[in-house]
């Protein structure tokens, strides 16, 4: 029994480095490539190990611009979606009310609505309102999926704290409101971290919307990323970028290790 | 139990709000598009749902259905078990959990415009790590030339980019199972196959449901990834239906995207409606 058990954390163990061996791979690649010198420069010839690619990022004013724009509009776009979700997210999961299913039905369906069906009219809309080439723009236009995504990540938190807290606190007097911000936010806390961890995620990275919402202004890194290949693409310079445009995420994503391998349920209406 | 109170909508309003800014109202723009035809914005005539026939009435769209549904198979086929299996190998050491789950969930953050150079640029021939290694297994120099060794690579690519997210979100709901259920499975001699089947999976349930709602739309969508690794070739072999939509709004043909983008929101309404039904199935199944 104990050796087949120790086979088995074996056999587990050899799994899950095989795995972080395939996710490493590309990554090491774009690493290696982001301090070769892909192009001619004054300083440095094709082909040799340097540190410019990662200099030009903050020497190029563009660049910086794009870093600054990703940092607000997730920043925006996070202060917009979490308090929204938040007495949404409630609703769902202590009320019961007339339309209630089919309003949930309606969240999915945008959540998985791919950008690409709706941004011709997304980009009328935004323009005749003036919110395009800012990062505004874009941080609205994300609701449309991190939205639903949050509610129903905070739904399942909420759902885990007993209903009798609820009942208590409205016997003392509390109002549902007053209940929602003195008493459950606090327990929420980590839903809270979690639910703005994924909003992250899924904005940083998007570029549909980023796209046809900035043409002029505003750029975030995707986009800049794009505006760097051409006749002579330096790749180096495009690597250095992808490498750095994830280190804000790898750092929320070890700040947030504990929430994360604490444990969530998500998925329960 | 739930209370049965109609204030329950005014905890909603700011959320249906914000989503029928910038999901309603734009849909329905693209509603009333799809039945007109549109040289330029203002000047437009009415042509009721002859779009719609084209559409539907096209080999191009049934085959570009096809290929999604299949990519969609195959990535779900892959992903989902895949993710489960290495969810229940992360370690339980908590030093190890973090880094483990970090070290995961890299691929989700880099930009999606970025994926497909990532790996054209691993499979480069010259200095392509995987590109220089390949060949002598037979990987053909010519690969964009060949339908399989595409889809191969467009696979692969995606299992890359997704799968860590059906492995955190299988690990979040693993780590709510209580300690004392494997005791009593410890002390019923079970082995490691019946503590997954029996206490392991059926906590999983609702969090693979969700992961599998995710994975098969966004992979049925797939777009941003899919066209820089081969321009949707060979030979269309890799047109798939959001790629389609792309390659119709970049054309100008504001008629026909809308009336395309119209069908494909019929077909996430459809897939909507399923998933909210094979939840409230599962919560008949398994009242908590």
């Amino acid at each position: 029994m104990m050796k087949s058990s120790r086979a088995f954390a074996a056999l587990k163990l050899i799994g899950l480095l095989t795995f972080v061996g395939f996710i490493a791979l590309p990554l090491i690649q774009m690493t290696g490539i982001s301090f070769v010198a892909t192009l001619a420069h004054p300083d440095a010839e094709v082909g040799t190990m340097t540190l410019r690619n990662y200099r030009a990022i903050w020497t190029d004013p563009n660049l910086r611009a794009a870093f600054i724009n990703s940092i607000a509009y997730v920043l925006i776009n996070i202060c917009i979606t979490v308090p929204v979700a938040i007495p949404a997210a409630y609703a769902f999961s202590r009320m019961s009310f007339v339309g209630d299913k089919h309003l949930f039905l309606a969240f999915i369906a945008f959540r998985i609505t791919p950008p690409v069906v709706l941004t011709l009219p997304n980009f009328q809309l935004f323009s005749t309102l003036g919110i395009v080439n800012s990062v505004f723009g874009i941080a609205l236009a994300h609701c449309l999926f991190n939205l639903p995504i949050s509610i129903w990540i905070l739904q399942g938190f909420i759902s885990a704290i007993p209903k009798e807290m609820d009942e208590t606190a409205f016997l003392d007097g509390y109002s549902r409101p007053r209940f929602i911000w003195k008493i459950l936010l606090p327990q929420i806390a980590p839903g809270i971290a979690v639910t703005a961890f994924f909003c992250f995620m899924f904005s940083w990275v998007e570029v549909v919307f980023a796209r046809i919402l900035t043409t002029t202004n505003g750029k975030p890194i995707s986009m800049a990323l794009s505006a760097l290949f051409g006749f002579q693409t330096d790749i180096g310079l495009v690597m250095a970028v992808t490498a750095a445009s994830m280190i804000p995420g790898a750092v929320l994503l070890f700040a947030m290790r504990g929430h994360l391998s604490r444990g969530f349920k998500i998925g329960k209406v | 139990m739930k209370d049965r109170t109609h204030s329950g909508w005014l905890f909603v309003v700011p959320a249906a709000l914000v989503l029928g800014f910038v999901g309603l109202i734009p849909l329905i723009t693209v509603v009333n598009y799809s039945f007109f035809e549109i040289f330029i914005l203002d000047s437009r005539f009415w042509i009721g749902t002859e779009w719609y026939a084209d559409i539907i009435g096209s080999e191009r769209f049934w085959a570009s259905f096809g290929r999604s549904t299949l990519f969609s198979s195959v990535i779900l086929t892959v992903q989902i078990p895949l993710g489960i299996a290495i969810a229940l190998c992360i370690p339980r050491n908590k030093l190890w959990v973090g880094i483990s789950l970090a070290v995961v969930a890299l691929p989700l953050l880099v930009p999606w415009n970025m994926i497909p150079s990532l790996w054209l640029s691993l499979l480069n021939p010259e200095n392509g790590i995987l590109g220089r290694l390949l060949p002598v297994v037979g990987w053909p120099s010519d690969w964009k030339g060949s339908i399989p060794h595409t889809w191969a690579v467009l696979v692969v690519m995606d299992v890359w980019h997704w799968t860590s997210l059906v492995v955190i979100l299988c690990y979040s709901a693993l780590t709510t199972i209580p300690s004392s259920h494997y005791q009593a499975a410890a002390i019923d001699g079970a082995g490691p196959w019946q503590v997954f089947r029996f206490i392991q999976l059926p906590q999983l349930y609702h969090v693979l449901l969700m992961a599998i709602l995710l994975r098969f739309m966004d992979s049925f969508m797939i777009y941003t990834e899919a066209f820089p690794i081969n321009a949707g070739g060979p030979g269309g072999a890799t047109m798939f239906l959001a790629v389609d939509l792309g390659e119709e709004i970049k054309a100008f043909n504001y008629g026909p995207s809308a009336a395309r983008s119209v069908i494909y929101f019929l077909i996430i309404l459809i897939v909507a409606w399923s998933f909210t039904k094979a939840q409230s199935k599962l919560d008949e199944k398994q009242p908590e």
